[in-house]
């Protein structure tokens, strides 16, 4: 099982080639998740993973040791599916009225239903509550890749579950 | 243990277990109140249809190739982006050594005047290609 340490001492060997396979081994398909999480989109979550990498790539020689690498990773993460998640916003925002409420005729599928609900959340706990699921529904996973204290990831699920709850209620 | 108290350590269950006691009371308050048995219900409702919904799709099996082909069509770009910037040197050292040599005033001067420009001139393209990029 490869650790960060290993990455680390790659790195300071300056075996950056090998540090990046290792990295990409380890780190691939939680980026991905993370990229799925902002953007809901499984071909764009994939191109903004290639990018996030590419970046890692360019950056790896400068990586100083400071942060963790898992910490220095999901920022570069974070801030290129954030900016990606603007450019789009930007570019593809709908007009209000084609924004809708969800459906509700009974014979659409729960599934699709409790996914036009929780478009209607505050981004992070959209994102809270969609790496829970997708993290095994590990807490510590969550805070660890969305940069927050535990106890702040707990907050927003517990929100983000009561204002669902209302929105299935009403 | 009131209904506000049930319906928050029921919200607190899906994030990790309730201490032995919390969950005592509230399994006997739930046993007595209708309502927070409602809520309870809806909680595992919603709970079943986000695991239902969220499901991760995989990452493509070209992703690996993809990403270094990327990562080489980047390499190579840097090296076309630095192209201009040379040409820009290697152009502007030759325009000076030119007016040195053909030029009547002291060298000095010329190397001055010329060095200055040329610095003047990259800055104000690398200002104006800034701003285009920006854009």
């Amino acid at each position: 099982m490869m650790k960060d340490e290993d990455v680390d001492t790659l790195l300071r060997s300056r075996r950056y080639e090998d540090a990046f396979g290792l990295l990409l081994d380890r780190y691939q398909e939680k980026v991905f998740r993370l990229a799925f999480s902002v953007l809901k989109d499984a071909g764009r979550a994939e191109e903004v993973t290639q990018d996030i990498f590419l970046k890692l790539w360019q950056a790896l020689p400068l990586y100083d040791g400071r942060a963790s690498l898992s910490t220095w990773l999901y920022t570069i993460a974070r801030n290129r599916c954030f900016s990606a998640f603007r450019r789009e916003a930007i570019r593809n925002s709908p007009p209000i009225e084609a924004c809708g409420e969800p459906a509700r005729n009974e014979t659409v599928s729960q599934r699709v239903e409790v996914r036009q609900l929780l478009e209607r959340l505050p981004r992070l706990q959209q994102e809270a509550i969609t790496l829970f699921y997708l993290e095994d529904e590990s807490i510590q996973n969550v805070a660890r890749i969305l940069g927050l204290p535990e106890g702040t990831v707990k907050s927003h699920l517990h929100r983000a579950r009561r204002a669902l709850a209302e929105m299935m209620r009403s | 243990m009131d209904c506000q108290d049930a319906k928050e350590k029921l919200l607190e269950s899906y994030d990790g277990a309730l201490s032995p006691d919390d969950r005592r009371r509230l399994d006997s308050h739930l046993a007595a109140c209708p309502e927070c048995g409602e809520f309870n219900n809806l909680l595992n409702a919603l709970d079943v249809s986000l695991r239902e919904a969220i499901v991760l799709p995989q990452l493509s099996a070209g992703f690996r190739t993809a990403l270094q082909a990327k990562i080489e069509r980047h390499s190579r770009r840097l090296w076309l982006d630095w192209l201009p910037d040379a040409a820009y040197v290697v152009g502007s050292v030759a325009a000076i050594v030119y007016c040195v040599v053909l030029l009547p005033p002291p060298a000095s001067v010329v190397l001055w005047i010329g060095t200055l420009t040329a610095a003047i001139g990259y800055s104000f393209q690398a200002l104006l290609l800034g701003s285009l990029e920006e854009a």
